[in-house]
């Protein structure tokens, strides 16, 4: 054990000297951090900002039907009218691919007949669906609704004008009220969303804080021809495995470890974030959880460093190492995405799936619906993974044919 | 002292391998049936050609491999039963073995010193007996990778023999080094033979051949040619250069033309 912690100090200090490691290792993750947060927020505003800004061109076409509404679509911010189109459709239709419109607000010939007659009058909104115009639509729903409510008013005071001992009002015509009640707790949801992202971001710098580490102990020794002398040290392969092993854990460990306080203090800094809501999240998220998580992150990080140290022992070079290792990466975003689908939950199946299991568990443990049956599997799984790995790179260590591969 | 019994190793070949050397093989001798004794006080010289074996049967002596068959015993120990107390009793050194760039001389030797198990008194006295020979001190505090060849290989020197090693193995330790740091590995040689070490050491270099040899052993494609001293070898020399000697040896034709 001594032995084993002699090697361990040696490639630590080692690592740590090493500027592309702790690029990889410490810069790298708070920096895309804090990118990542952001141009994320920063680019919903400006689009949400944008859509709510622009000056919308719209065509009423009413054949002398419904001049009311015109009022109310004036009402409404950034709106330039556009009158006197003919109620040709298709040309109205080419003007909206052409872009000279945005939207056309089409009253049936028969509109103001059929309000009058009591009737349903039909209007159609001819429109192109994309981010920007789902949201200005809004602007024009709101024209059209505010002119419904008016048309229903109307209504209602003429019936009462009629029939003076009916006495309706609103109420008549929605005899349904509709009270929705989520009882969905607030920690609940945040498990949705903050716990599909959380587990993304730590698995992903775990296994990219591992993997510089990982290729430079054992190819990177290989290649700079320190291996041969480590090997004629009295040190026992498995006692160097070993050694180097919890190096490259630690530093996966250290990396996902500052990509979740990057991310908290990112949060944190935020300005477009309300305060409260950032309070109720910090109350959620409760030490216990935080502790949970790591407990699912070390097996992870052993596992990868495992699996790292392997391929990398197995490569000639440096190079070779990190062509071997860079379709890895894919194998682990692959399940981490998986996890971020909708619907996708943690159950006896899920939980076999490595990295799946721990993108799933981390969403339960965070909303706080964990079961533990499900919890010890997926422990279970990890620790029997992170062995089986472990178990094999102290193999290849042992193989001549690995370790004296290019040298 | 070493001693080799019967040495054998089998190398599997991969597809590469066999279509490079032309042969429908599965496996190749890199070393087969190799015996001899090196003895304290006297060094033992392995020659050959490149890829006769040297590095294989130095690397099987340093516990790096195992033999296939076959036995070594160095300082009384048995490489396969017992490696790491083996490895506790050697030094080895060849010319491509580096150092950490990223750590000082003085980290590299404790670190190695460390893995030998050594005392801290007796650390310190061979550090600073070492250190003082070499002239290490005024760089001991510098990064490896700040360093010139030769100040890397004088601290090479230093780890190879800070745990003062009863056996020394040297696989061409002075390849691709200059002259001048050629020469410090020639004084380490000779020094390591005075102080009453077994010294092991492969070369190609006929100089080397007859300015350290007090035993020589002609290996070629894994086989022993001969094995005698160096003395021996010079009274059966029917050709008239070492050189041309080691030709005649190896490929059984007269060397003199």
């Amino acid at each position: 054990m001594k032995k084993v912690l002699i090697i361990f100090a040696k490639e630590l200090k080692d690592t740590l000297r090493d500027r592309r490691s702790i690029m990889l290792m410490f810069v790298f993750p708070i920096m895309m951090i804090f990118v990542i947060m952001n141009l994320m927020m920063t680019l919903t505003r400006s689009q949400e900002r944008k859509a709510e800004e622009k000056v919308l061109t719209v065509a009423l076409v009413k054949k002398g039907n419904a001049d009311a509404f015109r009022s109310f679509l004036e009402k409404q911010a950034h709106i330039t009218i556009k009158d006197g189109l003919e109620a040709d459709k298709d040309k109205i239709d080419d003007m909206i691919q052409k872009k000279e419109l945005d939207f056309a607000v089409v009253f049936g010939d028969t509109f103001d007949r059929d309000i009058e007659e009591r009737k349903s009058g039909t209007v159609e909104l001819h429109y192109k669906a994309s981010g920007e115009n789902n949201i200005a639509k809004r602007r024009i729903r709101d024209a059209l609704n505010e002119y419904r409510e008016d048309l229903l008013a109307r209504r209602i005071e003429v019936l009462n004008e009629e029939y003076t001992q009916l006495n309706l009002d609103r109420s008549f015509v929605e005899p349904l009220t509709v009270n929705e009640k989520d009882l969905s707790s607030m920690k609940e949801k945040l498990g949705e969303t903050v716990g599909g992202f959380l587990p993304y971001i730590f698995v992903i710098f775990c296994f990219l804080g591992a993997m510089y580490p990982a290729i430079d102990l054992a190819a990177g020794e290989k290649e700079r021809a320190t291996i041969e002398t480590l090997l004629t040290s009295p040190a026992t392969r498995m006692q160097i495995v070993m050694g180097k092993f919890l190096t490259v854990t630690l530093a996966g460990l250290i990396s996902a470890g500052i990509a979740i306080v990057a991310l908290y203090l990112a949060i944190r800094q935020s300005k477009e974030i309300p305060r409260q809501v950032l309070d109720s999240i910090m109350k959620i998220i409760e030490f216990k959880s935080i502790g949970l998580l790591f407990s699912l992150l070390i097996p992870l990080c052993v596992f990868f460093a495992a699996i790292l140290l392997s391929f990398s022992v197995y490569a000639r070079s440096f190079k070779e190492a990190q062509s071997i290792i860079t379709p890895l990466n894919f194998m682990v975003i692959i399940p981490v995405m998986i996890g971020l689908f909708p619907g996708i939950k943690l159950n006896a199946v899920t939980a076999l799936i490595p990295i799946l299991n721990v993108s799933l568990a981390t969403k339960e443990i965070i909303a706080g619906t964990i079961q533990t049956g499900l919890l010890v599997e997926v422990y279970l799984i990890l620790f029997a993974l992170a062995a089986a790995s472990l178990y094999f790179c102290s193999r290849w260590f042992n193989r001549e044919d690995v370790i004296f591969r290019g040298i | 002292m070493i001693k080799v019994e019967g040495l054998c190793k089998k190398f599997k070949l991969s597809r590469k391998q066999k279509q490079e050397m032309g042969t429908g093989e599965k496996t190749v001798m890199a070393v087969s049936d190799v015996s001899f004794t090196c003895r304290p006080g006297r060094v033992f010289t392995l020659l050959g050609p490149n890829g006769a074996g040297k590095t294989t049967t130095l690397r099987m002596l340093a516990t790096m491999l195992k033999p296939t068959s076959g036995s070594i015993e160095i300082a009384g120990f048995d490489t396969v039963e017992e490696p790491s107390k083996v490895r506790g009793k050697i030094g080895f050194l060849t010319a491509s073995t580096a150092l950490y760039e990223r750590l000082t001389p003085n980290e590299i030797i404790k670190y190695y010193a460390e893995l030998h198990g050594m005392d801290a008194d007796k650390f310190k006295r061979r550090k600073e007996e070492l250190f003082g020979l070499l002239g290490i001190d005024e760089f001991a505090g510098r990064r490896i990778g700040k360093l010139s060849t030769g100040m890397k290989q004088k601290v090479s020197i230093a780890r190879t023999m800070i745990h003062d090693p009863e056996v020394v193995i040297f696989d061409e330790p002075t390849s691709g080094l200059d002259v001048i740091t050629a020469r410090s590995i020639i004084q380490l040689i000779r020094g390591c033979k005075d102080e009453g070490k077994t010294v092991i050491f492969s070369t190609h270099i006929m100089g080397e051949v007859s300015l350290l040899s007090d035993d020589l052993a002609i290996i070629h494609k894994g086989k022993l040619l001969f094995n005698s001293t160096y003395e021996n070898f010079h009274r059966q020399m029917e050709s008239r250069t070492i050189e041309d000697e080691f030709i005649r040896i190896v490929t059984g034709k007269g060397g003199d033309a």
